[in-house]
């Protein structure tokens, strides 16, 4: 920290003695501007993860205080049923959604990537399910869709189909879950489209004189260069599948029988419909402790994959 | 430096600390004073924050006396809170553990036992009984509101179930309204082959079907479904009950949980079957008539169903306290709150506003007051006044516990499973019975 900041003596003047807190409050400025965001973090980020890894641990029940002390929440995590349905629901739908999602984005981004008309009007039409998706009123709109007499099964009747039940059936509504987040494409495909922009139009036309296709550069020069967004995408994709709420809770309510029920929900459930925070914090910190796994292996493997400039 | 920056976050938390504390010490004292000594009137300006849960009706009739209150009491302004039950239950326990939650409010009657065992929750109503007037509530009506000692709520309300049926759906299938369980199924039959496959002479989600099935094993049994903190039936008898509703999926008498899941809508009062007449019966609460009878596309009508008499020799189906007044812990001015409750429950305007929204009055003067002025709804009367006089169980306030109630609890996961055939009926009896004794051994 320097002293730009404040005025120098006049020439001739003796040099005025600083005291001990001015120098101090000098020195250290930068750090005394951050207080306010650091004891922000520790109240409000550290102190109640700190305390749910410690609850994970009791039968914390919010009305019935704390009776028992062990690793049983854990045990329970991976031998009742229910629990374990819904972390390999979550699963699931993590690996259904995320490759779908960052296709259909970068599939779209590429299209808009060329000189079409009425451009912008397609780019903001795609992006606009992204700011919409995680609304509550479009997972009622979606319910309203596909619900057994809904937009959908109606407009496959007018054509003879005889639609099935997408919301009560256990086979299909884990689907139309997905299809909801599969959609909201939008924020994956701006940055898709910015990474496009980025390629050097020099090393198409070279391809091109090279005699390369369009599909070839397209795996060649294009996915390679676009590799640091994709991976980017990838880890936060990743990271929001499994915060997942809004959809299943609103559509389905993680039925019919369990099957949309992911771990954020079962989350909620146990914390709020059941008041066992000590459940819901231990099963919160295996979901952590998943994603952090996963996000792991994918910066390990990013130095398989991932190509970056300098 | 690290010294000097170390002191200075301690210092900083230290003064959160001591502020948080003196925030908490200056409420646990004013609930301690709620608890040990006179409440204080007071006369100066003054709020109070007032919740409640309902259909649109209710929020019409509560809105009105609210702004009726404050026009008479100028120097009280009252807030308020309401919505759908969808939810409200998760929402108001989390605030109640908080102490957030408004000052007053409309609890269901088991939540005086779920979020009140330590006594920290809800005031003891018995010390402002210079504000509330308990006399006009019997004895029996307050017991039931009485925990550890405490009068921790107020009962608005006796409800129970009753069946309500559409008569122009049965007069158009040429059927009777069923007076009898027999008369029921044979109505499926006709329902599906005289006005089609769509067409289902009665409707019961998760809960109502578990409402059902007590009520089916009471009137042939003669045994409250628990009694003295212990389940009464054996997992024969459950798995009876079990199969009666899978008989009556299988007549076409009430459409499988997966169909209801496929309608798509938030409760049976939202799904456009009903309103069309596609479903032509529930089993609802008495105080709901109001509710369902709107959404009828023909109000007119909605008709009040009797109880069955061929299913056994008794009078099965419970009475309950539909819902209660209460003031938390955390009220600033819980005497004001109480006044404010006095004025809904016993005094002239406010009961006159409030009428039979929630249920038919617990309150003497509030009943007397509804039947001289002729403000029942006279659908609610009438099914109230079927409900008490057949209805001869109570339950045990563990019934709606919300391990068992929730959509995610063990009420839920049974009859959805055996209708889904995840189940077989001997398998749901006894996910049922492990269910209910875990909550019963709290």
């Amino acid at each position: 920290m320097g002293n730009q900041g404040y005025q120098t003596a006049p020439a001739g003047a003796l040099p005025r003695r600083k005291g001990k807190f001015a120098k101090f409050v000098e020195q250290n400025i930068g750090f005394i501007y951050i207080i306010p965001w650091i004891i922000g973090f520790l109240v409000f980020k550290v102190y109640p993860f700190g305390s749910s890894l410690v609850y994970s641990f009791t039968d914390f029940n919010l009305f019935k205080g704390i009776k028992e002390v062990g690793v049983m929440n854990y045990v329970d995590i991976f031998t009742d049923k229910k629990i374990t349905t819904a972390l390999i629901t979550t699963v699931k739908y993590a690996f259904m959604t995320v490759p779908l999602k960052l296709i259909a984005a970068l599939f779209i981004a590429y299209i808009l990537n060329f000189k079409i008309k009425c451009l912008n009007l397609f780019r903001t039409a795609y992006y606009i399910p992204s700011i919409l998706g995680g609304s509550v009123a479009i997972a009622v709109l979606w319910k309203a869709l596909f619900r057994d007499e809904g937009l959908i099964n109606t407009m496959l009747g007018y054509i003879g189909i005889q639609g099935p039940s997408w919301l009560s059936d256990t086979s299909y509504a884990i689907w139309i879950i997905c299809l909801l987040r599969i959609w909201q494409f939008g924020s994956a495909m701006v940055l898709f489209l910015a990474a496009l922009k980025g390629v050097p139009v020099d090393l198409y036309e070279a391809a091109t004189i090279d005699g390369a296709g369009k599909w070839r550069q397209f795996f060649t020069i294009t996915i390679p260069l676009i590799t640091p967004v994709i991976f980017y995408n990838l880890i936060t994709q990743i990271v929001q599948a499994f915060q997942e709420f809004n959809g299943p809770y609103i559509i389905t309510q993680g039925g019919p029988r369990n099957s949309t029920t992911l771990v954020a929900m079962l989350v909620y459930n146990y914390g709020f419909k059941l008041n066992e925070m000590g459940m819901a914090s231990a099963i919160a910190w295996v979901m952590f402790i998943a994603v952090g796994i996963l996000s792991v292996l994918a910066f390990i493997s990013q130095k398989y994959w991932v190509y970056y400039s300098d | 430096m690290k010294k000097a920056l170390a002191l200075i976050l301690a210092l900083s938390l230290a003064v959160s600390s001591f502020a948080a504390c003196g925030a908490a010490s200056s409420s646990s004292s004013a609930a301690a004073s709620g608890s040990t000594s006179a409440p204080a009137e007071t006369t100066n300006d003054t709020s109070v924050s007032f919740s409640w849960w309902g259909g649109d009706s209710r929020h019409e009739a509560t809105q009105k006396a609210v702004a009726d209150y404050m026009a008479a009491n100028p120097n009280v302004t009252i807030t308020t809170d309401y919505g759908a039950w969808s939810g409200w239950e998760d929402k108001m326990s989390a605030a109640l553990y908080a102490g957030t939650a408004p000052d007053l409010n409309q609890t269901n009657w088991n939540w005086l036992f779920n979020y009140d065992n330590s006594g920290a929750t809800f005031v003891d109503l018995n010390d402002y009984a210079d504000y509330i007037d308990l006399t006009q509530f019997s004895d029996a009506a307050l017991e039931q509101c009485t925990v550890n000692g405490r009068l921790t709520g107020i009962p608005i309300a006796m409800t129970g179930r009753i069946f309500y049926w559409n008569a122009d759906t049965f007069a158009s299938a040429g059927v009777e309204i069923p007076t009898t369980f027999a008369d029921l199924m044979a109505a499926g039959e006709t329902f599906k082959t005289k006005l089609g496959d769509d067409y289902y002479p009665l409707v019961m989600g998760e809960y109502d079907r578990m409402i059902f099935m007590v009520y089916y094993l009471e009137c042939k049994y003669g045994k409250a479904w628990v009694q003295d903190g212990a389940m009464q039936y054996t997992a024969e008898e459950i798995a009876e009950g079990l199969q009666v509703l899978k008989d009556m999926e299988a007549a076409h008498v009430i459409p499988t949980i997966q169909t209801l899941a496929g309608d798509g809508a938030e409760s049976l009062d939202k799904n456009p079957k009903w309103s069309e007449g596609k479903y032509a019966g529930i089993l609802e609460w008495d105080a709901s008539a109001s509710k369902f009878s709107a959404a009828l596309n023909n109000p007119d009508a909605f008709t009040v169903g009797e109880y069955f008499t061929d299913i056994g020799e008794y009078k099965g189906g419970f009475t309950k306290v539909s819902s209660c007044f209460a003031i938390s812990q955390s009220a600033k001015d819980p005497v004001a709150a109480a006044k404010f409750m006095n004025y809904m429950l016993n005094e002239e305007d406010g009961v006159k506003a409030l009428a039979s929204e929630r249920g038919i009055p617990c309150s003497a003067t509030a009943l007397k007051i509804c039947t001289d002025e002729d403000l029942l709804n006279k659908t609610v009367a009438e099914a109230n006044s079927k409900v008490i006089d057949w209805c001869s169980f109570g339950i045990d306030p563990t019934f709606e516990d919300a391990g068992l109630k929730s959509t995610d609890g063990v009420y839920y996961d049974v009859m959805a499973g055996v209708s889904y055939g995840d189940y077989s009926v001997e398998d749901g009896a006894k996910v049922l019975m492990d269910g209910v004794s875990a909550v019963l051994e709290g």
